[in-house]
């Protein structure tokens, strides 16, 4: 390139970020402030000038208001992308937070607050402490915010430096904007920490109460919140309390309001005179009508803490059913929330009223609305028995229309009075059954189905009505599958005779033989064998009383009914969850405890048992519970995958049901005979650990040489080193005399872990029908365990051998042991999951290094030493668990020998 | 070439702001000499995290004077106030000895910047009013001055807190900058 093109690499051109630069270090005052606005602007359209920021934080000491006030959203914004400049402002800071004018002080320690950067937070404490103490209460509240601000980003900070204690001061400022804000901040920090740090005593309590009435809307919901909390001495304490407040029920503000309400519940609690009771609930109704004539999205919250309220308080708004009637014109979301509250406010005085209002809404064209409400009906009919009849002729009434999706509801909620009121109206079924082939819900189906079975000595055709479902029964989804098969059972003890069994015989073929839905198939085996041994306890059983059931669906628990109360007018309050379910906080010290605990039971169970039980008496959480067996020994068992229906003596966990289908398929060389037919009475179990596609499984043969057949086997393993014990049942079909059976019974391991020095010997008892317990004992063979995922590259090969102990390596000599070649050897070995890492010639011998590893991560490092076709092999390996060895050496002695 | 341009004309009316930096280590009193200059009392000062600016008005020239923080961790940020600099103002403790070798390292520090090619250097031998204190000549010595080449410097004994020597190195920075030494 010649020396004249340089010029194409100079531009005239600076772009904007220098033109700003150089603006913003303008000798003019107000060349500066144009250049820091124009930064603003930039910055608000998203483009980044944090480039900028010394020469903006450069035109923060400045007399003129306005510019500080645009330095310092500069700050708040790129303070965290340019965490160590940001110190350069702190002196400005400093000297704001005493300058004369207190909006200038206001305005700094609000912006200290914003600036989460952790390398001046130290600086900002002076400024802060003295704004706390300002004269002025503007600096004062502002600063009190800046308290809670600062806890979440140093909580332990704020505790040195006694800024706890300021805020608890500030409770008896003379300003009540101050004190409102001290309690906001107390709250939050509260919440976000395990300690107690704000708590209300009598002299805070006047002193909260005082300042209620005068300050701001908002400073009122923080204090009503706070009070929320209080616990009263006693009935005559919250009485007075809840006078004071009861004014704040009159206020504009919907948040006040609801917290007045969350308040008064609150301290009603403790109020036991039934008149001032009934008082207060008189005087808490009409703010919360009044709320149901705000905006939808209002009405929505109103309605959503109604809700509760009226769960817990029915009296309040008993009156008061004719303001939750639908408007035509309310959104769907507030029709729906407005039907909730009817039925929970209906009663014997009202049900008239409701009753035409819910017939009403199952005439409108919103399918969903129109389904809640025959829903809504079903269920005042559950709750208020004398309205009962009422109800079914409504739904009767609803059922003529022939609307489709109306029938099928009102069906579903008819099963359900049926239930409630037994033998009282089934004079309706032939209404019913009339609208039998327009079903086509899932939920509808089953519930006629259920209909059927349940009055079928009253239908005379229920045979035919049953059977018309029993054509499409494969492809019936589960929940009419499962109420067909019982009501084709109960169908047939009610009318045993030829038909129903015909029935009976195709549907339990079906739900046994052709489904592949577990809960059918057991429900079905269940009737099968019930109905097999004795048809009068089938019966009792299945048509046994049931109990009576009520009106529950959409109703609370009561522990999470008071939580959720407590937090009236929050969001938890709208969703009907406790705040920990949708909202993280900082309280960390629990999940850390859950971490650790995880990591213990994870870490190996070579560890020993004292950690173990450490890790055990830690509480259970829900997610690794299921480990918890596995890592302590002395933990109780896992819950039985199959409960023991038969109870067939065997009461430990892994005892399973034997299923009649599918016998497992069995290969490979004859297994090891483990119970002799002369020590079983004619039953002889062969059985082996065998390792396949990476999971271990118990393959048996079952030889029935007795002269009876035997059936209902189940089987039972010992607590064992490795905890081995049945993964699921013992899939044996019915063993006819002179026959045999094989099968792979699925392992899991570290279900029952046997403490103590490891051994090979595994426990094992079998039970049938027929005979009684026979108990063997096989050992395994540690190469079973070997996994798939074993291999190791040589550089992690050498690291793990040199990092381990020289006292983690155990040796063995194998004198008989003759190598006739090593790919042979090698082979062999890898087909038990040892794999091969490099070899070295030593003189005459053979080195060969392999690698294994047993679940939960613990390697074998191995070193074969031998001379191809002279007897005499020496093994030596190094594992971090190094009492395994000798149950490795039986393992390999094996391998090699065969 | 602008700005060369409203250099020339703004010292021809003497109405220009001279850009000023006062720096030096921490605990120099960088802080009461500004506040002394542009009060003309001592107020109480705390360690400067950051930067004060102040306008000081000194015989028809305005002085817009940056005090510097000083410590540590601050002085890699001073580089962001070099540009456009016509004067330093350097505060040494005359009676700190043990930190003198560190304020003579980050004294010729500043004076290899390229940005500060053109500033005066004034130096202050600050506290002398402090027993023990060294006088001008030892700080020149200490400072190793001598070195400094193609640059005006003046070295002066002050006190902040008697308010001596402050003005008469104002004096000569309004002579030297008016002279067209900036």
């Amino acid at each position: 390139m010649s020396g004249h093109d340089s010029k194409y690499f100079s531009t005239t051109k600076k772009g904007e970020i220098p033109e700003l630069k150089e603006e913003l270090n303008s000798q003019y005052k107000d060349k500066r402030k144009d250049a820091v606005k124009k930064v603003i602007a930039a910055m608000t359209v998203g483009k980044d000038v944090s480039s900028l920021f010394t020469d903006v934080v450069n035109c923060m000491q400045t007399e003129n208001l306005e510019l500080k006030k645009l330095v310092y959203l500069y700050l708040i914004n790129y303070a965290k992308s340019q965490p160590d400049l940001a110190i350069l402002a702190v002196n400005t800071f400093v000297k704001d937070s005493q300058d004369p004018n207190p909006l200038i002080r206001a305005l700094a320690v609000r912006t200290m607050g914003c600036i989460r950067v952790d390398k001046i937070t130290e600086y900002l404490c002076d400024p802060l402490q003295r704004c706390l103490k300002d004269d002025d209460p503007y600096v004062r509240k502002t600063a009190a915010i800046c308290v809670a601000k600062l806890y979440d980003i140093n909580a332990e900070l704020v505790e040195d430096r006694g800024f706890l204690e300021a805020l608890r001061d500030l409770i008896s400022d003379n300003n009540p904007m101050v004190v409102a804000n001290a309690v906001a901040a107390l709250a939050e920090i509260q919440e976000n920490s395990s300690r107690p740090i704000f708590e209300i005593t009598s002299h805070t309590l006047s002193k909260l109460l005082t300042a209620l009435n005068e300050c701001t809307e908002w400073g009122q919901v923080f204090i009503l919140d706070a009070l929320s909390k209080y616990k009263a001495a006693d009935a005559r304490e919250a009485e007075n309390i809840v006078e004071r407040v009861t004014p704040r029920l009159q206020h504009a503000n919907c948040a006040v309001v609801l917290s007045a309400v969350k308040m008064i519940l609150q301290q009603m609690e403790l109020i036991s005179s039934t008149d001032v009771v009934r008082n207060l609930c008189k005087k808490m109704a009409p703010p919360l009508v009044t709320l149901l004539s705000a905006e939808p999205e209002i009405q929505y919250v109103a309605l959503r803490n109604i809700n509760l309220i009226v769960q817990k308080r029915p009296t309040i708004l008993a009156h008061e059913i004719k303001v939750f009637f639908c408007k035509y014109n309310d959104p769907i979301y507030v029709k729906m929330e407005k039907l909730e509250i009817m039925i929970k406010l209906a009663s014997d005085r009202n049900i008239d009223q409701v009753l035409l209002e819910f017939k009403e809404y199952a005439t409108e064209v919103d399918v969903d609305f129109v389904r809640k409400a025959v829903r809504a009906i079903g269920r005042c009919a559950i709750k208020l028995e004398r309205a009962a009849e009422r109800c079914i002729s409504v739904l009767l009434e609803l059922i003529k229309i022939k609307v489709n999706y109306v029938v099928q509801e009102a069906i579903i909620v008819i099963k359900d009075i049926f239930r409630r009121y037994p033998n009282t109206y089934e004079s309706i079924i032939a209404t019913l059954c009339e609208s039998l082939d327009t079903l086509d819900e899932p939920e509808a189906k089953a519930s006629m189905i259920w209909i059927i079975g349940e009055y079928a000595e009253r239908i005379d055709n229920a045979d035919e009505l049953l059977e018309s479902f029993l054509e499409s029964f494969p492809e019936e989804p589960a929940q009419v599958q499962l109420q067909l098969l019982t009501a084709t059972v109960k169908l047939f003890l009610k009318k045993p005779t030829e038909g129903p069994q015909q029935m009976i015989q195709v549907v339990l073929n079906n739900a046994t033989v052709e489904t592949d839905n577990p809960d059918l198939r057991d429900r079905a085996y269940i009737y099968w064998r019930l109905l097999s041994t004795d048809p009068e306890a089938a019966k009792d059983v299945v048509l046994a009383e049931k109990p009576v059931i009520s009106d529950d669906s959409n109703q609370l628990d009561a522990s999470l009914l008071d939580e959720l109360l407590g937090n009236i007018a929050t969001l938890s309050s709208v969703y009907h969850k406790p705040p920990e379910a949708f909202v993280t906080r900082v309280k960390t010290a629990q999940r850390t405890e859950e971490e650790d605990y995880v990591d213990g039971s994870e870490s190996g169970y070579s560890e020993s048992p004292a950690h173990a039980l450490d890790s055990s008496a830690s509480p259970p959480v829900a997610a690794s519970s299921a480990r918890q067996p596995a890592a302590a020994a002395p933990a109780p068992a896992a819950p039985a995958p199959v409960p023991d229906l038969l109870d067939l003596g065997l009461d430990n966990s892994n005892s399973a049901i034997v299923s009649v289908d599918e016998p497992g398929p069995a290969s490979g060389p004859p297994l090891p005979v483990l119970l002799p037919a002369a020590t079983g009475q004619g039953l002889q179990i062969s059985a082996q650990l065998v390792r396949r596609d990476g999971q271990i499984f118990y393959s048996m043969l079952f030889e029935n040489n007795t002269q009876i057949p035997l059936d209902g086997f189940m089987i039972q393993f010992n607590k064992n080193t490795f905890g081995l014990a049945a993964g699921g049942p013992l899939q044996l079909p019915q063993l006819l005399p002179g026959t045999s059976a094989s099968t792979l019974l699925p392992m899991v391991l570290f279900q029952n872990v046997l403490p103590g020095a490891p051994s090979s010997l595994l426990q094992v008892a079998v039970k049938n029908n027929q005979q009684p317990v026979w108990y063997f004992n096989d050992r395994f063979s540690l190469p079973v365990f070997f996994t798939e995922d074993g291999r190791m590259e040589r550089g992690t090969f050498l690291e793990t051998w040199k990092s381990l102990p020289d006292s983690n390596e155990v040796s063995r000599d194998f004198p008989a042991i003759v190598m006739n070649s090593i790919e042979s050897t090698l082979d062999r070995l890898a087909a038990s999951n040892m794999f091969f890492i490099a070899k070295r010639k030593h003189a005459n011998q053979d080195v060969l290094y392999l690698s294994a590893k047993i679940p939960r991560g613990i390697p074998f490092l191995i070193e074969i030493t031998a001379a191809i076709g002279i007897p005499g092999l020496k093994c030596a390996i190094k594992t971090p668990s190094p009492e395994i060895a000798p149950l490795f050496f039986e393992g390999i002695e094996s391998l090699l020998n065969s | 070439m602008g700005i060369v341009f409203t250099r020339l004309f703004s010292s021809l009316f003497g109405n220009k702001e001279a850009r000023i930096l006062v720096l030096g280590l921490d605990n120099a009193g960088k802080t009461t000499i500004l506040y002394r200059l542009q009060m003309g009392e001592v107020v109480s000062t705390i360690p400067t995290i950051g930067f004060n600016v102040e306008t000081v008005q000194y015989k028809n020239i305005k002085f817009q004077v940056w005090d510097l923080g000083g410590q540590t961790s601050i002085r890699p940020y001073w580089r962001c106030y070099f540009p456009n600099t016509q004067a330093i103002i350097y505060v040494v403790d005359s009676s700190d000895t043990d930190r003198l070798v560190v304020a003579k390292e980050e004294f010729h520090a500043i004076l290899e910047e390229d940005e500060l090619k053109g500033a005066v250097v004034l130096i202050f031998a600050n506290k002398q009013d402090l027993p023990g204190a060294l006088d001008d000549a030892a700080v020149t010595e200490a400072l190793e001055l001598h070195k400094i080449k193609n640059r005006q410097w003046a070295i002066f004994k002050t006190s902040a807190i008697k308010g001596e020597g402050l003005f008469e190195g104002l004096d000569w920075l309004s002579n030297t900058l008016k002279s067209g030494g900036g």
